[in-house]
């Protein structure tokens, strides 16, 4: 901690010089500063008529005005950049976030060169290998993630078609760092360029991830050092494209738990990812394969499957359509690549699957285009465990089908047509089915099969001002059951906006649980800023960005944003 | 800590608003890195650089939107739409579909790690910037609908 907030005064000290020889000398020789700030303050209220299951009415935490801030501050000068962020959770972060973020302090911070042939940073980075399902490290302010690494990173560029990065660090969490050191390389090498093809476009790529953590385990039958390595390779010829990656990460001890780490149970990890598609003007169609096996990989191996997704070293998203009606992001989907070996009935070693995508459009002036044309998208997703042979009693022990499809757990077929009627007219309306397996998701009870129809219109008036109104509905023959909801939104002009909905379970079979969650709200944008203030009611589940997914209470409360860059 | 935290919070109002590009390497759809400021300099050329992301309803209700009137602006002004995908890899394999199915003309970037996103403090898509000789002549946060004539007006005046 110490450490971190010494380099971090160092830093605020470069910029801050820096500040000052640009405000005595505004020149744009003397460098550029830019930044941006992003806040997120929330007050929590009492809320007699919003119960949960049990009939409790949503009580308001200990310090109910809560707020998650960012400032980030960037100073660049010739083929220099100073980076620095702070980040202040005062009177805590919002609800449900890592309690690790608490308080104010300096965040990270970075110093990088950039030249033509060779890129170098020291201090804290991001950086994703490939499709990152080695290694991604991000930031996600809704989510709470920040996973950069602090040290170091160099990136290569010998030749314009060969990239080859190199990665050390230990990985950020809270205001801090783990004690994992993690390492690795990256290269990218664009062979059409070597042979001169002009059509043809192939690339080839390969990582190599290490993570050493010792462990206080007494004999351990893992080594302290897990080694992952990933090869891919991706060609396009003219409307055609092909790519496909393979990850190996080698034996390591298996975590079913947070926290939990088997000594009896050492096995490797593995991740096939497909991808091929068609696509020209006016079509285009994409699908993918993907299985993974045991494949979480967290920087710390005790912190695997922990909630707030802390100390997460990998991206493993879920490849399903990520939704945009309110209803429809309900159910979600959430990738399964780890082991649990829960009983007889209830095992996972991963999952299997993939989805299909197809975007077409009726062109203007044909019978079904009409005047605009008709634009339809069409999806499909399916994702089942990973089938095999399971020893649930001790010693447990598992053995995977390499194409074994056991129990379903999700899917989720869906299209939309979106249709431009006249110059001030346009509606979109979509069909959603999807099949939602909460044991092996969720580790709750049951199943839901889900039937969404939902509509949207925006009707243009003169003078810039513009409405908004989506209606969407949703049968569900388990949990939660039905769904109605309804948005209306004005825009007054390009700057000024107002919405309300209400999302309405009217079908619960609790009748105290048939809650309301109604919204009102407005946003102001000018340039590069942005305020946006909200009162109403949080629906409490999952909050899903990216196919990440962090879990919220039911709140209710008045909620203001305001973000600006400069 | 918190003091300065404060003070550079005040700092940062002092400031002018950032009016070049940082220097990001990005990624075209055949996979070549790309950088806007050494790739799209032609002098005196309006960029219009959207950045959005396939399960952005706005954003793309803004570049479908911009689609009919493209060809008529692009007969007053020299200009280019760069669309920059900001999505990640759980959907970006849709982007190349999607861009095909709705036809669109634009030079389609990806920013998978978002790593431009960031170093513009961009927090919400749709966000848009005009570019003109590498600075940053107009940002138009959020889109609503039939906000182009006000975007029309505005190149003009660049």
């Amino acid at each position: 901690m110490k450490n971190n907030s010494f380099f971090g005064l160092l830093c605020i000290a470069l910029v801050w010089c820096s500040f000052w020889t640009q405000a005595q000398n505004n020149t744009t020789s003397s460098g550029v500063l830019s930044g941006g700030f992003e806040t997120n303050t929330q007050w929590y209220l009492n809320d007699k008529g919003l119960k949960d299951e049990f009939n409790n009415p949503t009580a308001q935490p200990e310090e109910p005005l809560r707020s998650n801030s960012y400032l980030f501050l960037n100073y660049n000068y010739k083929k220099w950049t100073f980076g620095i962020q702070g980040e202040a959770y005062e009177q805590n972060a919002l609800l449900n976030m890592n309690p690790k973020f608490n308080g104010t302090n300096v965040a990270t911070y970075f110093v990088q060169y950039k030249g033509d042939q060779l890129e170098a940073t020291a201090g804290y980075f991001y950086e994703q290998f490939g499709s990152g399902l080695l290694f991604r490290s991000w930031e996600d302010r809704a989510l709470g993630i920040n996973n950069a690494l602090r040290g170091g990173r160099v990136i290569l560029k010998p030749v314009s078609h060969f990239t080859l990065k190199m990665v050390y660090g230990q990985q950020r969490t809270g205001f801090d760092v783990t004690d994992a050191q993690i390492f690795g390389g990256d290269f990218e090498w664009g062979l059409s360029k070597v042979f001169k093809w002009e059509t043809t476009d192939l690339s080839l790529g390969g990582s190599y991830v290490g993570r050493y953590e010792k462990t206080d385990i007494v004999n351990p039958n893992f080594d302290a050092l897990t080694n992952a390595y990933a090869g891919r390779i991706s060609l396009t010829h003219q409307s055609f494209y092909l790519s496909g990656e393979y990850n190996y990460k080698s034996p390591d001890a298996v975590v079913q738990a947070p926290g939990q780490i088997d000594n009896r149970l050492i096995k490797p990890g593995s991740a096939i990812l497909l991808n091929m598609g068609y696509s020209k003007k006016g079509f285009g169609i994409d699908g993918t394969f993907r299985r993974l096996e045991n494949m979480g990989f967290f920087s710390e191996r005790a912190a695997k499957g922990n909630v707030f997704n802390d100390r997460i070293m990998n991206f493993i998203p879920s490849l399903t359509k990520q939704h945009h009606y309110n209803l429809a992001n309900i159910y979600v989907y959430q990738a399964q690549p780890n082991v649990l070996l829960a009983g007889s009935d209830f095992v996972k070693a991963g999952e299997i699957g993939g989805q299909i995508d197809m975007f077409y459009d009726f062109k203007k002036g044909t019978a079904l285009g009409g005047k605009y044309g008709t634009k339809v998208a069409m999806n499909f997703s399916n994702y089942n465990a990973l089938s095999g042979t399971f020893f649930i009693f001790n010693p447990q022990d598992y053995d995977t089908d390499f194409l074994g499809f056991g129990q379903r757990m999700f899917s989720d077929f869906n299209f939309e047509i979106t249709k431009k009627w006249t110059n001030k007219w346009f509606t979109q309306v979509s069909y959603i089915k999807q099949y939602y397996n909460r044991q092996y998701i969720e580790d709750a009870a049951g199943e839901v099969n889900t039937h969404i129809v939902a509509g949207e219109a925006i009707y243009k008036f003169d003078k810039g001002q513009s409405i908004r109104v989506m209606g969407e509905h949703m049968w569900a023959d388990y949990d939660r059951k039905n769904w109605a909801a309804a948005t209306v939104e004005f825009n007054f002009n390009s700057k000024f906006s107002m919405y309300v909905y209400d999302l309405y379970n009217y079908g619960n079979d609790l009748s105290h649980y048939r809650n309301h969650y109604y919204n009102i709200g407005g946003a102001f944008r000018n340039k590069a800023t942005r305020l946006g203030i909200n009162y109403g009611r949080q629906r409490g589940g999952l909050v899903c960005v990216g196919g990440v997914c962090r879990f919220v209470p039911e709140s209710s409360g008045l909620t203001l944003t305001f973000n600006t860059s400069f | 800590m918190k003091n300065i935290f404060f003070l550079l919070l005040l700092s940062s109002f002092l400031t002018t608003a950032q009016s070049t590009l940082p220097e990001v390497t990005l990624t075209n759809l055949e996979g070549k890195s790309v950088v806007l400021n050494r790739d799209f300099v032609e002098k005196d050329k309006l960029y219009i650089i959207s950045f959005w992301a396939t399960w952005c309803g706005p954003c793309i209700n803004e570049l479908d939107e911009l689609n009919d009137v493209i060809e008529d602006w692009k007969k007053e002004l020299n200009l280019e739409v760069i669309a920059v995908s900001t999505d990640d890899a759980r959907t970006q394999k849709r982007v190349k579909p999607l861009v095909s199915g709705k036809g669109w003309p634009y030079t389609i970037l990806l920013d998978t790690n978002q790593d431009l996103k960031r170093a513009l403090t961009i927090v919400n898509i749709p966000y848009t910037i005009v570019v003109k000789n590498g600075q940053i002549l107009h940002i138009q946060n959020g889109y609503v609908p039939g906000s182009e004539a006000s975007l029309l007006a505005k190149l003009k005046q660049l």
